[in-house]
């Protein structure tokens, strides 16, 4: 194949992949707001609370990455982009999951709420 | 310059001046947001923290929130990123209008995105008597969604600048001052169009969707509403596309950092519009 074919089948194939690409984002962006539709129809159906917390947790995780791949474009980069995000990352949420499991605990309600807390109940 | 000549020449995904082959706007910009993640972890945690712990002075909030301006903001800002991306993908194509167009629309659907968070805060300091100082969860919810605010603010102001950039003519001729102006015709619209809408709900809150909130609305806010209009025209006379631009492809990388930003401030909103508002309702 000579080097002029082999430019224009490149250019020819990078603009049906930039091609793709804008049908791409506009389906993900309907995906999103459908996405986002059904979590609000969620908290209003009757359902166990464990359930409907796990689903929106789940639902904007999906989000959160649909989100980083495809508009952030981490799919089509370097795996090294992807690492290097991921490491703030899971620093974040490791940071956030020990806080709420740490102050979850019984032992990490302040004394003085505590005496609220009681006071409360004993009124009801 | 060509833009569309060159369209399709560079390779976007792919950098061979660097040894990582990453370009080095992007990974600073992916370092920033790695570190920018754990800033709004802290938010969120200590928010979190704080409604499992309610205070004694805590407000009714679910009586607080309005969930359909929360899911109009959410909806706005999910589809500004759509317009990002889009503006990204014109960019690396070389297509100049189209980039100004998705650029002005991710504007302005940012604006709006701020509109509704102007208001939020007005609503509830003024009427629900929420304020930074008047109870626990006001002081983390202010911190939370104002840092978002600001980092979204800050993301307006530099579309902004990038859309102005895209006028910079090829032919070396003066543009700093001709830029300026455009700058201030853009804060001036932007100030005058926010005023005039919140007085216009504010209006429509008063006395109804009636005659007399169109009056109202008028007499009050006749400056902001013709500041809003000749900004307008002076946005249109300005964006006038009479010379060859500089910008072209080769700047695809900075409309990109600038995306990935942008894409960042909606990831993190949709954290937030789970953790703080969403988990409220139940």
């Amino acid at each position: 194949m000579s080097a002029t074919t082999h430019t224009a089948v490149e250019a020819d194939h990078g603009h049906h992949e930039e091609s793709s690409k804008f049908h791409i984002f506009v389906q993900l962006a309907m995906i999103l707001a459908v996405i986002t539709g059904v979590e609000i129809v969620l908290i209003y159906l009757p359902l166990v609370k464990w359930l409907v917390v796990t689903t929106l947790v789940v639902l904007s995780l999906v989000k959160f990455m649909l989100v980083i791949f495809i508009f952030m474009h981490l799919k089509w980069d370097k795996l090294f982009c992807t690492i290097l995000f991921f490491i703030g990352l899971v620093l974040a949420g490791g940071t956030v999951g020990a806080l709420m499991a740490i102050f979850s605990a019984h032992d990490s309600i302040p004394l003085k709420a505590q005496e609220i807390y009681a006071e409360r109940a004993a009124s009801q | 310059m060509s833009t569309h000549a060159a369209a399709g020449a560079i390779d976007h995904h792919h950098d061979h001046t660097t040894t990582t082959g990453i370009p080095n706007k992007k990974l600073f910009m992916w370092a920033f947001l790695a570190s920018d993640c754990m800033f709004f972890g802290a938010l969120i945690s200590t928010h979190l923290i704080y409604r499992l712990h309610p205070t004694p002075n805590q407000p009714d909030i679910v009586g607080l929130f309005s969930l359909e301006l929360t899911s109009f903001s959410t909806f706005i800002l999910l589809m500004s990123s759509l317009l990002m991306a889009l503006a990204v993908n014109a960019c690396q194509k070389g297509h100049v209008p189209a980039t100004r167009k998705m650029l002005l629309g991710t504007i302005v659907f940012g604006l709006i995105f701020l509109t509704c968070q102007v208001y939020e805060f007005s609503h509830f300091v003024h009427e629900k008597g929420l304020t930074l100082s008047s109870s626990m969860f006001g002081s983390t919810f202010y911190t939370l969604t104002g840092t978002h605010g600001c980092h979204v603010a800050i993301g307006v102001l530099w579309l902004v600048l990038m859309y102005i950039r895209t006028f910079k003519p090829s032919d070396g001729s003066p543009w700093i001052l001709k830029s300026v102006i455009h700058l201030l015709v853009f804060a001036v619209v932007t100030v005058a169009a926010i005023k005039a809408l919140l007085g216009g709900v504010h209006a429509l809150h008063e006395f109804g969707a009636t005659g007399e909130a169109l009056s109202a609305f008028v007499h009050h806010e006749l400056p902001a509403i013709i500041a809003t209009v000749a900004g307008l025209a002076g946005l249109v006379f300005l964006g006038r596309d009479r010379k060859a631009p500089e910008f072209g492809e080769a700047n695809a990388i900075d409309v990109e950092s600038m995306g990935l930003y942008w894409h960042f401030v909606d990831i993190v909103w949709i954290v937030i519009f789970t953790a703080v508002y969403l988990l409220e309702y139940l």
